[in-house]
């Protein structure tokens, strides 16, 4: 019994290895970018490369302010993200439901006319797309960025997996107790499936956060434009200018840290469900 | 664990606000200004049939300004696909015209790269909400389709001296039908750059070039042998950071023009042509040979500045950008076979508006940036090229090019510098260029058969496209 504690105790330090190496190279390019941010150019192109700066400098930081309008940029592209996002698990939410709770017909073509449209790249839809924008007064807008990009398929798919696996038998106890379908939803089906909602608004927010096509054709005014195109700006002519790349994307991606620190525990919970439930 | 996790979460958001202090917050304006130069510039040829054709874009004479009485203020909306430090001289220039205008006003906005600037435009078009001027990669492919050629009256009145302005680059700025279309603004050629301590290190003397591709195959070779002086596995005697572009000018160097136009109009890729192939077969032997490493061009700058790569051939625009590095740079004009030329590259300016006041506006503002003065200062701060011949003779190119010698490669490329005709499938052209050169890098195809299928698919949607 010992023994084989001492052999379970053996392998995992080995599996602690493994996983460490792979920890460590996971997190590299975010140390690497970490550190580059505060790096002269001398020192970003020094060869052998150096992990540490050979002085610290904030002057990266300033330049990229200086560049573009960091913070309204900043602001714009956490409006949008968190409207979309908020739209984006509304509307998920209540078609997950309908589609796994609710009969009525054509349900199942619904459902495949959903999935077949998540098939479609976006660059095909980006003109017929800014027509109707366009058409609609739209233009340099927030409702222009944020309206065409809720495109649903993907958390509805991902939300109804998860809704499915609700009994229906609790449902039903609960409607011939008088609850409504709202009430049934909110009550019941969403508090059982708070990861799936989790990792659902995560995926959502990143995907508003790094979103760069459609509001770059969408708004020609500063005051409408988001992060990612602000980033482009830096990179396209600056290509050389790593130290400057690196201390933006720095701050660019903080906001989605946190947001992924807050939904850590119910992200890593979905993950294992998913994991379980097959 | 939780409570250490949210504590991470805090400092993080202190941190946000820590940089969004430290660093010194401009106005939003700062990004959307951009300015426009423009310049007339036609040859006496060009002219008549320029005129034709452009007064049947708008059905007035647009050779002669139009009277200052008859000018009302107007704001023009501007879009630019130019960013960085080109970005930034390019608004600052067209501020300066700005604040320098009773008539014109300018709204600027940054338009994405190349592509992402030609997909807006191409979705403005469609709704009619596109730019009065815009800054562009293939412009004229875009005002040439709309049969908009006002461009080419524009240029000729007085004061503008369209033929200071270099032959090769008026043929950057024309349609596939030959008419102009639009002015050159940003305009740049491939440089061929070398590190000078590899150079030494392999015992070549570089105050003798290589000339030819021959003599520059010989040169690489040296370079392999002793020059790796980090002792890279990596290290790599020449390497191109857009092959399409590199192939193109070689392609010319070797008597194959790309694309020709035969007289009645009709477009025909020619890049599959035996001259072509020479040009491709050599290029496949830089890769088998070890001179060149397949595929691995998108690292290519990186290589260079960290001192692994001999020669890099890349933009012009690069000879004021590389001031703060740790390595020694020098340029040689390109190697070539038959004839020197190299292929044209950058933005153009193009006039969307048909409103005769805004036209009047945009074109104040295209020669105030088309101006010799002007237009030395954006290229000496950017990189890009003069684009007038002028510009070259004053006291400031001259002393460009006392502080830093490559730039007087990158002027002396300009008498030979040249240009493809523009047509509406050009940028397949140059996806399918470049896909079959990553084969022919990469072995999966033989030279002639990489070309061939390359051209057959431009044709093909060059056909789709016609029906």
């Amino acid at each position: 019994m010992q023994l084989g504690h001492k052999k379970l105790v053996r392998r995992n330090w080995v599996l602690f290895i493994i996983l460490f190496i792979g920890a460590l190279s996971m997190l590299f390019p975010f140390v690497w970018m970490t550190l580059s941010a505060f790096k002269t150019k001398a020192d970003v192109y020094s060869y052998p490369p150096q992990w540490l700066p050979s002085v610290w400098t904030w002057q990266n930081f300033k330049d990229v302010f200086d560049m573009i309008p960091f913070v309204r940029y900043y602001a714009n592209s956490i409006y949008t993200s968190i409207m979309q996002t908020a739209l984006v698990m509304v509307i998920s939410i209540l078609a997950a439901y309908a589609l796994t709770k609710l009969r009525f017909p054509g349900q199942r073509i619904y459902s495949a006319f959903m999935l077949s449209s998540m098939f479609v790249p976006a660059v095909v839809t980006m003109i017929p797309l800014y027509l109707v924008v366009s058409s609609m007064g739209l233009n340099d807008t927030y409702a222009g960025i944020i309206l065409p990009q809720i495109n649903t398929a993907f958390t509805t798919l991902l939300l109804s997996s998860f809704f499915a696996a609700v009994p229906n038998d609790l449902i039903d106890a609960a409607r011939l107790d008088g609850c409504g379908h709202m009430r049934v939803l909110t009550k019941m089906v969403m508090p059982n499936s708070k990861g799936a909602i989790s990792t659902a608004t995560l995926f959502t927010f990143l995907g508003a956060w790094k979103s760069y096509t459609w509001p770059l054709i969408i708004t020609t005014k500063t005051e409408y434009r988001t992060l990612p195109i602000g980033l482009k700006y830096l990179v396209t002519e600056s290509s050389s200018e790593y130290q400057m790349m690196m201390a933006a994307s720095l701050m660019a991606i903080l906001p989605v840290l946190i947001v992924f620190i807050f939904a850590e525990k119910q992200l890593v919970r979905s993950i294992t469900l998913t994991g379980m439930k097959s | 664990m939780k409570r250490s996790m949210k504590l991470l979460a805090l400092l993080l958001g202190m941190l946000m606000l820590i940089v969004a202090i430290v660093g010194c917050v401009p106005e939003p304006a700062s990004v959307n200004g951009s300015d426009s130069r423009d310049e007339e510039t036609t040859t006496a040829s060009d002219s008549d049939d320029a005129t034709a054709a452009a007064e049947e874009s708008t059905g007035v004479d647009l050779t002669v300004a139009m009277d200052a009485s008859e000018r009302e203020p107007v704001t023009l909306e501007v879009w630019y696909a130019v960013s960085g430090t080109s970005g930034e001289m390019f608004t600052e220039q067209a501020q300066a015209f700005d604040d320098s205008s009773d008539l014109v006003s300018l709204e600027l906005s940054y338009s994405g790269g190349s592509n992402d600037t030609a997909t807006k435009v191409s979705a403005a078009l469609l709704t009619g909400t596109e730019p009065d001027v815009a800054l562009m990669y293939a412009g004229p492919s875009f005002t040439g389709s709309l049969g908009n050629f006002d461009m080419a009256q524009l240029i000729q009145r007085d004061g503008f001296d369209a033929d200071d302005i270099y032959p090769g680059i008026w043929d950057y700025c024309r349609y596939y039908t030959g008419e102009i279309c639009a002015v050159p603004y940003g305009i740049s050629t491939p440089v061929m750059y070398y590190n000078k301590d590899i150079l030494e290190a392999a015992g070549v003397d570089m105050t003798n070039p290589p000339t030819s591709w021959d003599e520059f195959y010989e040169v690489c070779l040296q370079c392999l042998e002793s020059g790796n002086l980090n002792g890279m596995d990596g290290f790599t005697a020449f390497d191109v950071t857009d092959p399409g572009w590199l192939f193109k000018s070689m392609c010319m160097q070797n008597g194959c023009s790309i694309v020709e136009v035969s007289d009645d109009g009709t477009i025909n890729p020619v890049f599959n042509s035996d001259e072509a192939v020479e040009v491709a077969t050599y290029w496949k032997q830089l890769v088998d040979s070890g001179i060149m490493a397949a595929g691995e061009h998108s690292a290519a700058e990186n290589k260079f500045l960290s001192g692994n790569l001999a020669f890099l051939v890349m933009s012009s625009n690069r000879i004021s950008r590389w001031t703060d590095v740790d390595i020694n740079i020098g340029a040689i004009e390109m190697p070539y076979f038959d004839t020197q030329s190299v292929a044209l590259g950058g933005n153009v300016l193009v006039i969307f508006t048909q409103d005769e006041q805004k036209i009047e506006a945009a074109w104040d503002l295209i020669s105030y940036l088309l101006s010799p003065e002007n237009n030395l200062d954006f290229a000496l701060s950017t990189g890009y090229l003069p684009v007038r011949q002028s510009e070259l003779e004053t006291e400031e190119a001259a002393a460009a090019i006392e502080e830093n010698e490559m730039y007087s490669v990158a002027f002396n490329q300009l008498s030979y510098a040249w240009a493809y005709v523009h047509f509406e499938q050009m940028g397949t052209m140059d996806l399918q260029i470049a896909d079959a050169l990553s084969r022919i890098e990469k072995g999966t195809r033989e030279p002639q058969e990489a070309l061939d299928k390359a051209l057959e698919k431009l044709v093909s949607e060059m056909e789709f496209d016609a029906e």
